[in-house]
Parts: structure tokens; C-alpha cells; sequence
């Protein structure tokens, strides 16, 4: 009886080497991964600047709901916050026009002058592309703004430190 | 529509390094606070987001710069090529910021409760200081005082000139104050290192028992009278009052005497009695003799009128005159001794007095095998107020009772001098069998005698006491058994020269 017992498990033993080895040295096609278009790189960075965009709206909230807002250093860090949100939704309105509804583009026409084209020739979209493209406006100050709140924070916790050490 | 690309570029290429320049100086103030307070998570989360956005910052300035670049050298394709990875890795920057900034609520939660639980580590710390210096104050003051009345105490213990001692509960010595160890007279190291019993000062053996035995029963004695023996064989009449002290902390039972010595207080009343006792019986010894005196002179005058008319009964008569002599010197010995003679009062020099009395009896057959002995004070005399003869009478009196202490061969020291209270003292002291204790109150009294019948009348120390009180003297005796006996006479020094009075 025993003696049966160790014939089948070893039977098993072998139908399992041969299993693997099978789907080793002989691989076959079976279509498991998808195929992606290349529209979700777009979407996936317009999702990102909305992720961002609320995360900043989430830090300008949970800084007010704390209260920390009557403090300047937070205070700039949420000026910071608001101007990231212009930004992001500068730059979600910028690549809508040019990269998701494609109605609008650049093309340098010398190193100076470029060409807005626009769809329908439209000049209202072509002037609101151009300054949606001078973002930096918006993204140079938000740094500005949390620079000079570290700062700030900086400052407040030397003073908070030189009182605690003054007898 | 055409349009000019200066803007565009400018804002482009200044604002990507601007952005790259503020990042890295946010990255430096976020570190800074990081090193002000490592323990802050708040300030971590600041430098995480500070990093964050220096990555962001960094990714975007290469992309556009990089953009306008190969645009502006007419490799747009190139551009085109690699513009995809340039927007995911900025896709991925500010998803990271994102989620950074998403952890603030966490972040300023911990660091809220990290801040809270310091706070209270920090109270709990300031209360431990407090009550540590509290408790380091009251063990201070409580050792002061502990100090203080360890050293009352001390002084009580140490200062006493009462007797104090302490025992464990086997009545062994444990302590003893400087009084107590004059008291018992035994060396402080042999009491306590060797623990003597306090049975052992007691005379009697069977007096401690009984003392033993109350405090035992009643836990406390009061005023108890025992009399202690000291190593030099003296004895003492002492009060003893004791307590049980069942001790605190875990001690052991223990038991605290105080013991006063009373002998000489004992002396004195007994002195002030004996004085009470002589003053009445000369009082009634005065009145006796008055009455008997006059009858007594008759009766001579008589006998010695028939001796004259009756020789026949000579014989009868004379021994009838013998004891009416008798019976007048007995009564003018009891005069003597109630003060209802009359004596005159002069300037008496005691060595003078001392050596007279010596030179008559060394002649007597009573004192030829005894060695007198005269110390006498030298220096100024020795001069008082009195009668030669009454003072001559009591020292005589004196050297005849030391020659039968000493049955008639033994040696008898004479010492006079003077002390510096102006106290004259004569000293007649003799080593011969001594005075039993019983009869010590009583030596002074007159008719009482331990000599066999006929060899004293008991009245010579009497008479002593009284010549002595009417010179304004004391005279007091010890005596122990088998050593000998001290009579000791006090008299006032004169002090106005040439003061002569009459007692009449």
C-alpha cells in the first residue's frame, strides 16, 4: 500500500518538472497586456496637474483649518499654494488647446517672430494660447512665495529659540 | 496670427532658471529649520516638499530649455523625439509634490501629538523637578529638626545630674549619661561593652528583684528607694523612676531609668530630725535637772552634816554622798548639754585647744598603746568665738570615745583646718570597729550608749552636740564597719578680732 503511495507522488513529482520546463523553453503568444493609445500620455499629465491643483487647494484649507494661517510664514506658503493652482490651471487650459483639442499651435517662423495657428483662425483663441504659454508668471511666484515663507518660518523659530534659551 | 517670440522665450528661459534658483533657496530654509528642530515632523514635511519641488523646479527648467533650444536650432524633430520623456518625468514631479502635500494633515497630526506628549513630558518633567526640590527641602528641614532634637536630647542625656540609663529588655546597660557613670563608679567601657546588669549597683539583690518584678507587672516604677553599693564599698540612697519603651521603627523593648541620688538630702532630713529630737529632749533634760539639782544639794548638805555628828554610820553616809555626786554630775552633764549653764565667751585657738587635750591624755593609761596623730592647719590660727573648756570637754569626750573604738591599741588622726568658706573643721578619726548603721541616727542622743552597763552614761556625745550647737558648730559622723569612724566639728572662724561675749 505504502509502496503505491510513493510510485504516484513521485509520477507527480515529474508531470510538474515537465509543466515548467514547457512554458520555459516553449513560450506562445497569449495576448495578456493592452495596447495604449497615444492620447493617455496627455491625459495622464492633465490628471497630474489636477492632482496637483488640488493638493494645493488641499494645503491652503488644512493650513486655514488649523489656524496656522495667523501666522505670515504659512500665510506666504498659502499665497504659494494659490498661485500653483493659477499655474496648474494655466497649464491644464494650455495643453487642452494644443495637445487634447489641438486648436491651437506654434511654429517659429524666424528666432524672433512665431505663428499662433489657431483653429478657425480664431484670434481670441491665439491670444489667449500666447499668454496661457507665459506661465512662468504664475509658477515663479508661487516659489517666491514659499521661499519667502520658509523664510519667514525660518526667522519665527530663532526668535521662538533665543526666548526659550533667555532666562 | 504671428506674433513675437521674445516674450515667450524670455519668460520661458529666465522664469525656468528663476525657478530652479528659488527651489534650491527654499531647499536651504527648509534644511535650516530641519537643523533647528530635528525632532519637529512638520519641518520634515516642509524640507520633503522643498526637495519635491526642487525636482519639479529642476525637470521643468531642463524640458523647456532644452525645448526652446533644439526648437530655435531647427531640430524640432529632435525635440519631438524626446518630449514625451521630458513631460512624463514632469508629470512626475509635481504628481510627487502632490502627494507630498496630500501628507500635511497626517504630518501636522503627528506633529501635533509629538508636540503634545513633549509638553507633557516637559510638565511632568518641571512637576519631578519640583517635588524633587520639595522633597529634597523637607529631607532638609526634617534633618534640621531631626538634628535639633537629637541634639536636645543629647544635651539632656549628656547634661543630666540626674543618673540616666538605658537597658534592653534583659536589664543590661546600653546607655549611660556622665552623671550615671559617676554615680554607679564604674567605668562607662565596663557597663556598656561588657553590659552589666543594673541589678548589679543595688546593695541588696533581693531589692532589685522586687524592683525588677513591679516594672515587669506595671510597666513603669516611681520614685522607688534602693540603695546602691558602689565599687569603693560606698553605699548611696537613691530614687529610682523607670518606663518600658517598646520602641518605634522595629526596635527592641527597652527600658530608660532615672535614678537621684538622694543620700545626702536622706542625711540632711535625718540631721534636721536628729536636731528637732536633741533641742526637745534638752528642753525636757533642763527641766529634770533644774528640779533635781535642788533636792540633790540638800541631800549632801545633809549627809555631810551627819558625817560630821554621826561617825557610826560613816560608812553608809559616804556611800550615799559617792552617788548624790554622782547623780550631780549626771545633772550638771545634762545642764551642759540643755545649754542652762553659764559659760564665758573668748577668742579660743583650736590648735592650742587640740595640742592641751592631747598632751593631758597622752599621759593617760587608756591612750599608752594608741598613736595620736595631729595634722594641724598651718598657716594663719585657727581662732573662734567660745569657752576653752566646753570645746576641751567635747574633744576629750571624743579621743576617750575613739580610744574604745579602738579598744584601747590602735591609731587615732587628728586634722584641723580651715576652709574657704571660713569654716573651722576639727577631724577626729579613729580605725577601730566603726558604728553600726542602726545606731548612727541615733549616737547623739543622750543616755544612749553601746558600752556595757556602767562604763558610760551615754550622755558624753550629747553634751558634745550641745556645746558644739551653742558655738553656733555642726558635728556629724560616718562611720563603716570594720574601717572606722570620722567625727568631723565645724566651727564659725572669728571674724572681728578681739570680740569677747557673755552667754549668761
Amino acid at each position: 500500500m505504502l509502496k503505491n503511495l510513493y510510485s504516484i507522488r513521485k509520477i507527480i513529482k515529474f508531470l510538474t518538472i515537465i509543466a515548467i520546463a514547457t512554458f520555459i523553453f516553449l513560450p506562445i503568444d497569449v495576448s495578456a497586456t493592452q495596447l495604449h493609445a497615444s492620447s493617455e500620455g496627455v491625459i495622464t499629465h492633465q490628471m497630474g496637474h489636477l492632482f496637483f491643483l488640488f493638493s494645493m487647494a488641499a494645503l491652503i484649507f488644512t493650513v486655514t483649518g488649523k489656524g496656522l494661517n495667523k501666522q505670515k510664514g504659512w500665510r506666504l506658503i498659502q499665497y504659494s499654494a494659490f498661485f500653483f493652482i493659477l499655474w496648474n490651471l494655466d497649464a491644464i487650459a494650455a495643453h487642452f488647446l494644443d495637445n487634447q483639442i489641438l486648436a491651437a499651435k506654434i511654429e517659429n517662423i524666424s528666432l524672433t517672430r512665431i505663428k499662433v495657428v489657431t483653429h478657425n483662425d480664431s484670434s481670441i483663441i491665439g491670444w489667449l494660447y500666447y499668454f496661457l504659454k507665459l506661465d512662468h508668471f504664475l509658477c515663479v511666484p508661487a516659489m517666491f512665495f514659499l521661499y519667502k515663507g520658509l523664510s519667514r518660518l525660518v526667522n519665527d523659530q530663532r526668535l521662538a529659540m533665543t526666548k526659550k534659551d533667555t532666562p | 496670427m504671428i506674433v513675437s517670440f521674445i516674450p515667450i522665450l524670455a519668460v520661458d528661459v529666465i522664469g525656468s532658471v528663476a525657478m530652479v534658483v528659488i527651489a534650491l533657496l527654499c531647499l536651504y530654509k527648509a534644511r535650516m529649520l530641519r537643523e533647528m528642530d530635528t525632532d519637529n515632523a512638520v519641518f520634515l514635511y516642509l524640507l520633503w516638499i522643498s526637495m519635491g519641488f526642487t525636482i519639479f523646479a529642476l525637470s521643468r527648467a531642463f524640458g523647456h530649455i532644452l525645448k526652446q533650444f533644439l526648437v530655435l536650432s531647427s531640430n524640432p524633430d529632435a525635440w519631438y523625439a524626446i518630449s514625451s520623456y521630458s513631460g512624463s518625468v514632469n508629470t512626475g514631479t509635481f504628481m510627487l509634490v502632490g502627494m507630498i502635500t496630500l501628507f500635511f494633515n497626517h504630518t501636522w497630526n503627528i506633529n501635533e501629538k509629538i508636540f503634545s506628549s513633549r509638553q507633557k513630558l516637559e510638565a511632568t518633567h518641571i512637576k519631578l523637578m519640583d517635588l524633587n526640590q520639595t522633597l529634597e527641602q523637607k529631607v532638609v528641614e526634617r534633618t534640621e529638626r531631626l538634628t535639633s532634637s537629637e541634639h536636645k536630647c543629647r544635651r539632656i542625656f549628656e547634661q543630666s545630674l540626674d543618673t540616666i540609663i538605658v537597658t534592653d529588655n534583659e536589664f543590661k546597660v546600653m546607655e549611660i549619661n556622665p552623671a550615671g557613670i559617676i554615680l554607679t563608679g564604674y567605668p562607662r567601657d565596663e557597663m556598656i561593652i561588657n553590659k552589666m546588669d543594673v541589678g548589679y549597683f543595688f546593695c541588696d539583690p533581693a531589692e532589685w528583684d522586687r524592683i525588677k518584678n513591679t516594672i515587669s507587672l506595671k510597666e513603669y516604677i516611681f520614685n522607688e528607694e534602693a540603695e546602691f553599693l558602689r565599687p569603693d564599698k560606698e553605699s548611696l540612697l537613691v530614687l529610682i523612676t523607670g518606663v518600658v519603651d517598646y520602641g518605634a521603627f522595629g526596635c527592641a523593648k527597652s527600658y530608660h531609668f532615672i535614678i537621684k541620688n538622694v543620700s545626702e538630702k536622706r542625711q540632711m532630713e535625718q540631721q534636721i530630725a536628729q536636731a528637732d529630737k536633741l533641742a526637745a529632749l534638752g528642753e525636757l533634760s533642763a527641766g529634770v535637772a533644774h528640779e533635781i539639782n535642788n533636792p540633790l544639794g540638800i541631800i549632801l548638805g545633809y549627809t555631810q552634816l551627819l558625817l560630821k555628828s554621826e561617825p557610826e554610820h560613816n560608812d553608809d553616809l559616804k556611800i550615799i554622798e559617792k552617788h548624790v555626786q554622782n547623780c550631780k554630775t549626771v545633772v550638771s552633764d545634762l545642764l551642759s548639754f540643755s545649754r542652762k549653764g553659764s559659760a564665758e565667751m573668748g577668742i579660743v585657738d583650736i590648735n592650742k585647744v587640740v595640742n592641751s587635750v592631747i598632751n593631758f591624755l597622752s599621759n593617760h593609761t587608756d591612750f599608752r598603746n594608741i598613736k595620736i596623730t595631729l595634722n594641724p592647719h598651718t598657716g594663719d590660727r585657727l581662732n573662734i568665738i567660745g569657752n576653752e573648756q566646753e570645746l576641751a570637754q567635747v574633744i576629750i569626750n571624743m579621743l576617750i570615745n575613739a580610744c574604745h573604738a579602738v579598744e584601747r591599741k590602735g591609731k587615732i588622726d587628728i586634722v584641723t583646718l580651715k576652709t574657704q568658706e571660713d569654716k573651722i573643721l576639727i577631724m577626729v578619726k579613729d580605725n577601730g570597729k566603726g558604728v553600726e548603721k542602726k545606731n548612727l541616727s541615733r549616737i547623739f542622743d543622750p543616755f544612749f550608749t553601746t558600752k556595757p552597763v556602767g562604763q558610760g552614761t551615754g550622755l558624753g556625745l550629747s553634751v558634745g552636740y550641745g556645746i558644739i550647737k551653742r558655738h553656733q558648730g555642726d558635728i556629724h559622723v560616718e562611720s563603716s564597719k570594720e574601717k572606722g569612724t570620722v567625727f568631723t566639728i565645724s566651727l564659725p572662724a572669728e571674724k572681728i578680732q578681739n570680740q569677747v561675749r557673755t552667754r549668761g
